[in-house]
């Protein structure tokens, strides 16, 4: 017999989670008549029992959804604020924990409602962001480049709320862009690499192959080509669907090929599949370079330095911006001259990088503020 | 194109087949019974991650081998469960699972470790790095002998490929059945342990991506047939790990674009299933729910 089954959302702590639920709609003993409904064997379904089924699943999913909805008393008047993560999910210890870090120092600091919801795969996407809509969720935050398509369409049905996007750009005046100069950051890192590098040769390996993944790997290849034009950078991608984001497997053997051809530092920009970058590091006693977030403590002391994208500012300065009624659409940009691009040095690799080094980089960051040192980024048409 | 280590390749071969056979071999267990293990994505989600949690918990990967055992063989067990007292579609089951474990583990590791998306890193000391490569590779002649050359093996083959002879010799065909998928849980199982804590050293969300449906085409690949199934993992993976050393390489001066390096995997199987392998022969009675005194 066929199981019906239902994507249900369940709230757990200030989560909506999808997942699909099996439905189990009789015990485990089946009475002969519903096992002539539900069997192969049973050729033709009459009409009549396959409107109840039909009824039944419809009647259990709503059940479903109404255990959630409905505001709490303490939540009226507040700005509700909606965010929908990528693929890799909000403890990715990347890219999304960013943004989810500073959409809870948001809930800490302001008085907002929070929900999120972790799409497990991209036709999720864009039933998650509307299902915010329709609840008139006053901000949609959208995390990565994938949801640009699906928000722009939402944004145009919903003009009276307002939405942000992060890594891509949706020209409407309810959406509020934000961008990042990565490769200002990679650049720098990329330095940094160079400098540590006793082989010559390292590393970059992303995750999906993407114009965004492109422009970390050409920064950082001009970081590293900066200090030492003959130096060798290897550039490895994951993969080019989602699911390049989730394969540290992969991500584990690239490095590795990269180290076993002489690759002494590997960059990661590729999400979870970027910490089997970290096991390969600390597998052959190499270093690994950090990405999004501060990923230092990661594996202490294998991790030379983090290419950090202050996500977690961005987004925290658009829910203050939206609670305080001064939201802007357009582009929010971010770089090295508002600390929206940084590299990371914590108590976990003060160690690994000598001074000398340090103010070589700190050089070059003042440099390509006052635009002495031009880096391409090659996303720019 | 010269300067791949022959060495590196083979090693990267080795630790790139090792999930894939684990999965396969397992797959070929439940599907030499007569019933479809499209559940083996789920079934090494749930190996992966509980084999991770329960090592981060007791510090031991010892009780998280063996816990990652039952929990493969519970989700088998529904798997079982639903397909053969059932008698539901075992395609629709074995992608209802998929679907299931891409939530529960998410949600058991919130619980746990306040991280849905992955658990906290297990010490180095704590992989298993080298185990479940053995494993795999030893069970290839084991899964052999028991096939062919065990009484066991003999009823599992029989209630596969015609169900109501092995009854009517005495066979308990469901029990049969039971035993097939159930062992595949342990198999598959342990290929998501591999993942998690042996040639990594955490579970990701959805961290298989796609490695069951692949094991699933080794398994149809390699005609059902353990040595078979063997090859064809040895291809996936030889295919693979060069795949991952072409990546960048030039030729005539031109960067050879990454898609299609990473297609390499993908063409190799269709040229060999297309022109070697001739027509696969499944078990005939695979897919079909056993129902006694039924034609």
């Amino acid at each position: 017999m066929l199981y019906p089954f239902a994507f249900f959302r369940y709230e757990f702590g200030d989560s909506l989670i999808l997942s699909a639920s099996v439905l189990n709609p009789q015990s485990s003993v089946l009475s002969p008549e519903w096992s002539s409904v539900l069997s192969p064997q049973s050729s033709v379904l009459s009409p009549m029992k396959t409107k109840l089924l039909a009824l039944l699943l419809v009647c259990l999913t709503f059940a479903g959804m109404a255990c959630q909805s409905g505001p709490k008393a303490d939540e009226s008047g507040k700005i509700k604020v909606g965010i929908v993560f990528d693929i890799g999910g909000k403890d990715d210890k990347s890219f999304n924990a960013a943004a989810n870090e500073g959409v809870k120092r948001a809930k800490k600091d302001l008085p907002i409602v929070l929900r999120d919801v972790e799409p497990g795969e991209p036709t999720s996407l864009e039933p998650s962001m509307r299902a915010f809509a329709e609840r008139g969720y006053d901000l949609i935050i959208g995390v990565g480049f994938a949801q640009a398509p699906i928000m722009e369409q939402v944004a145009k049905d919903y003009p009276n709320l307002k939405f942000a996007i992060i890594d891509g750009v949706i020209e409407l005046p309810n959406v509020a862009s934000l961008v990042f100069r990565e490769h200002e950051g990679c650049f720098l890192v990329g330095m940094i690499a160079a400098r540590t590098s006793k082989t010559g040769k390292v590393g970059f390996v992303g995750g999906m192959d993407i114009p965004l993944i492109r422009k970390f790997a050409k920064g950082y290849e001009e970081g590293a080509h900066y200090i030492d034009p003959k130096i060798e950078v290897k550039e490895n991608f994951v993969g080019y669907t989602d699911a390049a984001w989730n394969n540290p497997g992969k991500g584990k053997e690239l490095a590795k090929a990269q180290i076993d051809a002489g690759a002494d530092v590997v960059f990661q920009a590729a999400g979870n599949s970027g910490l089997g970058v970290f096991d390969a590091a600390q597998d052959t006693g190499k270093l690994a370079i950090g990405c999004d977030s501060n990923q230092n403590w990661v594996k202490p002391g294998r991790v030379l330095t983090s290419m950090v994208k202050r996500v977690d500012t961005a987004v925290y300065s658009i829910v203050k911006e939206t609670v305080e009624r001064k939201f802007s659409g357009g582009i929010h940009s971010y770089g090295l001259q508002n600390d929206g691009i940084a590299y990371a040095l914590d108590s976990y690799n003060e160690k690994l990088i000598p001074k000398t080094i340090l103010d070589e980089v700190e050089t070059a960051r003042t440099k390509i503020i006052k635009g002495e040192i031009k880096v391409t980024d090659a996303m720019a048409k | 194109m010269a300067d791949i280590p022959v060495f590196s390749v083979l090693e990267s071969t080795l630790r790139l087949s090792t999930p894939l056979l684990l999965a396969a071999l397992g797959g070929l267990y439940s599907e030499r019974s007569g019933v479809i293990n499209m559940a083996l994505e789920g079934i090494m989600l749930a190996g992966a991650f509980t084999a991770a949690a329960v090592t981060v918990k007791t510090g031991s990967p010892w009780i998280g081998l063996i816990a990652a055992i039952l929990a493969g063989v519970a989700v088998a067990g529904i798997h079982a469960f639903c397909c053969i007292k059932c008698r539901a579609d075992q395609v629709v089951v074995g992608t209802a699972i998929n679907i299931l474990m891409l939530g529960v583990p998410a949600l058991l590791s919130g619980a746990m470790f306040e991280s849905t998306g992955s658990t906290p890193s297990v010490d180095q000391s704590q992989q298993l790095p080298n185990l479940p490569i053995l494993i795999a590779f030893a069970a290839v002649p084991v899964t052999h002998y028991i096939l062919y050359k065990t009484s066991f093996g003999l009823r599992l083959r029989a209630v596969g490929e015609t169900p109501q002879a092995a009854d009517t010799a005495g066979v308990n065909v469901l029990f049969m059945r039971y035993a097939g998928v159930l062992l595949s849980g342990v198999l598959a199982a342990l290929a998501g342990l591999y993942l998690s804590i042996g040639q990594g050293s955490l579970y990701t969300r959805n961290m298989t991506s796609g490695r069951g449906y692949i094991a699933l085409a080794a398994l149809i690949f390699g005609n059902w047939v353990p040595t078979r199934v063997l090859l064809a993992c040895l291809l996936f993976g030889f295919a693979d790990a060069v795949q991952i050393r072409l990546q960048g390489t030039t030729l005539g001066g031109a960067t050879i674009p990454t898609q299609f390096i990473q297609m390499v995997p993908y063409v190799v199987t269709m040229f060999v299933l297309a022109g070697f392998v001739g027509k696969a022969h499944p078990p005939q009675a695979l897919g079909m729910p056993y129902m006694k005194e039924q034609r």
